[in-house]
């Protein structure tokens, strides 16, 4: 089993709403972004400025895994990797170390809170306990994996049901991130890659990283135009998810 | 906090599409580096000549050098400083695939053969316990702290050559550079070993320095030829060097001070038969500190990433 997304580029919509979705989700302070948009700035005189998306590759062969020198970074063996901010001295290497640039040194200084120079939104102090982020270490996306562990445990199925998909994925109005088992070739996130010829970000430097893309162009892909009863508020639905969580926390007092 | 300032922290994108510099090391706290990485070539090159030339007191310099400027550097620029114990076995099996892990062994096990060869290498020391005694491990314990000097002065090029995206430091000669220009200061600061009243012969220390930085002209020269032709994005490093934003630093601080000052007043003393003169001296030791200072700061300055998207990828 290895997890993997496809993010189809024709569909993007570039509305934002899985940064948003993750910020939600991990409370992460105003400075750190684990998903990012690109911004790409055509060549072309007049052409309109457009965004990618991007997270972390979650590579198979992680380079920040291997060069982490307290062993901080580690992969599991669905092929997630993640940071155990209980262990990383914060030494940075893995932020230079990954040839995409997807990892967050977190200074305190990247944390002014939401509303610079007024206390803390209850919202903020709620996200510091469920999510405890550390200072002085490295940050990034890692799949949700607290979503897909507890859904796994569930019986659910990461990528089908929304109580075990990341967050961004499920957020996504115009359907354009797909998630799912890379290993499996009956899988929706197998069959997009073949079907439509999804690519890797710079497969050259050996990685091979697990979030693939759809371009127009490469892939010959059909229209993108979701279907009309798919573009629901589901930012909120997602909102609802926390709730069970938030309740085994704060629960008990 | 203005407006603008609070502005700052939502965008949500970043211009990826072109090239972009690494800041982590270099900027803000990441001075540090630069400042450590400097500390270890000076260190590591003055304790490998000094046990080539057999200066107890050089090696004394270099192993406080090490000890107590580049380690105390290194470990304050970690966001958790006091976890450093964590990437050292028995917390950590990293050693086996990080250079960055392996470094910190090297310093480590310097550390320790270092000081136990000064200890056996002091004079009173060494006649306190006998010379027959003295000597097997002061020169052991040499050739295991010179192997350990030889690792610290080399990690810091296999840590950076490791990196894919940043094609200008994915060179196979980037190791090769740093432990030579090593040697190369090491000898300079013999000089002032020597100079300072230490056991460092100074004629030794200027022949070896006269070589070592011609080998180290046609290294650096080779260095950026062959990189020049590795991918659009070192192109534009060096073009950083030679005519951009570093250039001050690479033309004025590495070439002039790091080596056409040290080697001209070297060549002087070569044509004249005799002894550089103090002053000239002093001004080639200092000249030579710089060039380290300058050239580890080159290096980490022009350090870009290719582009993250496909449509660029001919960077």
């Amino acid at each position: 089993m290895r997890w993997g997304m496809v993010i189809n580029l024709i569909k993007c919509t570039r509305c934002h709403a899985c940064i948003a979705a993750c910020r939600i989700e991990h409370f992460l302070p105003m400075g750190v972004n684990w998903p990012r948009l690109i911004a790409w700035e055509t060549d072309v005189p007049g052409e309109e400025l457009t965004t990618i998306p991007v997270r972390c590759n979650q590579c198979k062969d992680a380079p920040c895994v291997e060069v982490c020198p307290a062993e901080a970074t580690k992969k599991r063996e669905d092929g997630i990797v993640y940071v155990d901010n209980d262990i990383c001295v914060g030494c940075r290497y893995c932020i230079i170390a990954c040839p995409y640039q997807n990892r967050t040194f977190f200074s305190r200084d990247k944390d002014p809170g939401y509303f610079p120079g007024y206390e803390r939104t209850r919202f903020e102090k709620a996200g510091r306990k469920i999510y405890p982020h550390t200072a002085g270490t490295t940050e990034k996306c890692d799949f949700c994996m607290d979503r897909i562990d507890a859904g796994l445990a569930k019986g659910l199925v990461p990528g089908k049901d929304r109580e075990a998909t990341p967050a961004c994925v499920n957020v996504c109005q115009a359907r354009a991130l797909t998630f799912g088992d890379l290993d499996d070739p009956e899988s929706e996130v197998s069959k997009l890659i073949k079907e439509k010829n999804a690519f890797q970000l710079h497969p050259e430097y050996g990685t091979d990283p697990s979030v693939y893309y759809i371009d127009g162009k490469i892939g010959n892909a059909p229209s993108n135009i979701a279907p009309r009863e798919e573009q629901t508020a589901s930012h909120l639905q997602h909102l609802s998810t926390m709730e069970e969580r938030a309740k085994q926390i704060f629960g008990k007092k | 906090m203005s407006q603008m300032a609070t502005r700052q922290w939502m965008v949500t994108h970043e211009w990826m599409v072109k090239p972009m510099h690494q800041r982590e090391w270099i900027e803000r706290r990441g001075i540090m580096i630069w400042i450590a990485e400097t500390f270890t070539s000076l260190g590591a090159g003055l304790y490998l000549v000094s046990l080539f030339i057999n200066s107890w007191w050089g090696l004394l310099v270099g192993w406080l050098i090490i000890m107590f400027l580049k380690l105390p550097l290194h470990i304050a620029y970690f966001g958790k400083p006091w976890r450093f114990y964590r990437t050292m076995p028995p917390f950590s099996n990293a050693w086996k695939t990080s250079w960055f892990a392996r470094g910190i062994l090297f310093s480590v096990f310097f550390g320790t053969f270092g000081f136990v060869q000064l200890v056996f290498g002091q004079p009173d020391l060494a006649n306190l316990v006998g010379n027959s005694v003295a000597n097997p491990i002061y020169y052991t314990f040499g050739v295991l702290a010179g192997l350990s000097a030889v690792g610290v002065g080399i990690y810091g090029g296999f840590i950076m050559n490791y990196v894919k995206g940043i094609p200008f430091w994915n060179q196979g000669l980037l190791p090769v550079v740093f432990i030579l220009a090593g040697v190369a200061d090491g000898f300079g600061l013999a000089m002032g070993v020597g100079l300072a009243g230490g056991d460092a012969s100074i004629a030794w220390a200027e022949a070896g320095s006269r070589y070592l930085l011609l080998i180290n002209i046609l290294l650096i020269v080779t260095y950026l030829i062959s990189a020049r032709y590795t991918s659009a994005v070192a192109k534009l490093s060096i073009q950083e060097l030679l005519t951009g934003p570093s250039a001050f630093m690479f033309w004025g601080g590495l070439i002039t001070l790091g080596l056409v000052i040290p080697a001209a007043i070297s060549l002087a003393t070569l044509v004249s038969g005799g002894e550089a003169s103090t002053v000239l001296l002093i001004i080639a030791i200092v000249a030579h500190t710089l060039g380290a200072f300058a050239l580890k700061y080159c290096i980490l300055k022009v350090g870009i990433y290719r582009p993250l998207l496909p449509k660029v990828a001919a960077y």
